[in-house]
């Protein structure tokens, strides 16, 4: 009982920090949505036919991937707030609270998991009422494998937070994986294109690999197999993201308990 | 000037973040995406584009020096020299032109590489349009600071003006598209800076086929037209509002 009162502090701490970025967020939101509503409707004028006979509509294409982007720039937020707080020394004060490490790192990244899905919502409720509703159970698998995506995303987010010693090497590390993540993915365009790429000898093969693997891409395309129908189902999608969810929410947590006890 | 493109340097993370930005983009989306549409030489078109883009994103920066500067007191020294106020003010306008150039050329000779140069007077005449671009971008982005004075606002604004100045023009696709999707974004792209910017860009480069503009003069005399509108607000708005503390 007490464990979970000690974690919901946490949350509650982190959840007023992220309150206080509002209109910062009120911005983002707009930008993502300049995206869907401006980008998309035209790149869906651009596409070739052989691409719309395999995704239809560029506008229902995209939606699902602007889904996934929103959530992973919302639950990476929490990095800089813990970059910070080593930087300032803040984490000192966090280790001397009547709470046990694991506590504390786990909430550090429940909540930023848990923001990235607050954050996300506007957005996935814009697909739903623009592409097409799920059933009561694809809603729930949805909700439950983004869930795990944003946790996934809060620990990688918070593992280079507290290896990185200064904001710059911070925003350094956070732009490669940002740029690798989402475009080595099916975000913006579909994974067939980066194979074809592949197997034309354009496209590096490990690359082609990372983004089958690329837990954006899995999360994007469980969406669209479940509101667009293509690409099918597969359970890969599911157990991609749970595999990075397990391995950086329990890599963050390891390694923000021991460099903040270090530093 | 010389100070302004100095202290541009100093933000080296930023700096690295957009050359990685702008590698990325040519090497996963611009590759790709030529793939997902049906638009002949889309690869050079997007490219073209990028650069553009880039541009405009470093003149912007500008307005954020403004913000650092007045938090730490450098106005008061900077008002302090033996230069007068006109000198000041149109310093930092050009100077944060000059600097967004000379940051995105290394970019954009990495373009021209991809792009190639059909004609080099064109290119000539596309290269000093893209200069009165970016002073004029600058200027806008002084006088958006001087006029919001609050750093999270003008943040949050850049941000959201970003998107929209950007993907309503012709940097990412063409014209004749845009109209199509919508005669609204249609209208607004035809009107819009980065849209002459990008069109003029791809004239000089040589990649002809989807430019929207039968004579490259008209997107010319819009680039001169931004430019010496932002460059007279800018100036005049900063000069009242720095002189006897007017800024906070």
């Amino acid at each position: 009982m007490a464990v979970k009162r000690h974690i919901v502090y946490i949350l509650e701490n982190d959840f007023r920090n992220f309150f206080r970025y509002k209109w910062w967020l009120v911005g983002l939101i707009s930008m993502n949505l300049a995206d869907l509503f401006i980008m998309a409707i035209v790149y869906n004028r651009m596409l070739n036919p052989e691409i719309i006979q395999q995704i239809k509509s560029y506008f229902n294409f995209f939606a699902p991937g602007l889904t996934v982007t929103g959530l992973f720039a919302s639950a990476f937020m929490i990095g800089r707030e813990v970059n910070m707080e080593k930087r300032r020394e803040v984490h000192q004060y966090l280790l001397s609270l009547p709470m046990t490490r694991f506590e504390l790192a786990f909430g550090r990244v429940l909540s930023g998991g848990l923001r990235g899905m607050m954050y996300m919502s506007p957005l996935l409720l814009t697909c739903f009422a623009f592409v097409g509703l799920p059933t009561l159970t694809q809603f729930f698998i949805i909700l439950c494998v983004l869930f795990f995506l944003a946790m996934g995303i809060s620990g990688l987010s918070i593992a280079i937070a507290v290896s990185t010693r200064s904001i710059d090497k911070f925003v350094t590390a956070r732009g490669l994986v940002y740029y690798l993540l989402f475009f080595c993915s099916s975000v913006f365009y579909p994974f067939s294109l980066i194979e074809q790429l592949g197997r034309e000898g354009k496209f590096p093969l490990f690359l082609v690999q990372f983004a089958r693997i690329n837990p954006l891409s899995n999360a994007s395309d469980l969406i669209r197999s479940f509101l667009l129908g293509t690409p099918s189902f597969s359970p890969e999608m599911i157990i991609s993201v749970l595999v990075f969810s397990v391995v950086f929410t329990g890599l963050a947590a390891f390694a923000y308990i021991k460099l903040i006890e270090r530093a | 000037m010389e100070r302004d493109v100095r202290l541009f340097f100093q933000y080296k993370v930023m700096v690295i973040m957009r050359a990685i930005w702008f590698v990325s983009q040519i090497a996963f989306f611009g590759l790709i995406a030529s793939r997902m549409v049906a638009v002949e030489d889309y690869f050079r078109y997007y490219v073209g584009g990028l650069s553009v883009m880039t541009l405009y994103s470093a003149a912007i920066f500008i307005g954020f020096d403004i913000y650092e500067e007045a938090e730490h007191g450098v106005f008061e020294y900077l008002l302090s020299l033996p230069v007068t106020r006109r000198q000041l003010v149109l310093g930092r306008s050009i100077g944060g032109g000059l600097r967004a150039f000379i940051y995105v050329a290394p970019l954009m000779c990495i373009a021209l590489y991809v792009i190639g140069i059909a004609n080099p007077l064109n290119f000539l005449i596309a290269l000093f349009s893209l200069f009165l671009f970016a002073f004029g971008v600058s200027g806008m982005s002084i006088t958006l600071a001087v006029a919001i004075k609050s750093s999270d606002r003008f943040d949050i604004l850049m941000g959201v003006l970003d998107a929209l100045i950007v993907r309503l023009s012709t940097a990412m696709y063409p014209l004749s598209f845009v109209k199509e999707a919508n005669p609204l974004y249609g209208w607004i792209a035809n009107f819009n800076p980065v849209t002459y910017a990008a069109e003029l860009f791809r004239w000089g480069a040589g990649i002809e086929s989807l430019i929207s503009f039968d004579n490259p003069l008209l997107p010319l005399l819009g680039i001169v037209m931004f430019f010496g509108f932002f460059m007279f607000v800018g100036i005049v708005l900063y000069d009242k509002s720095i002189e006897g503390g007017g800024w906070r």
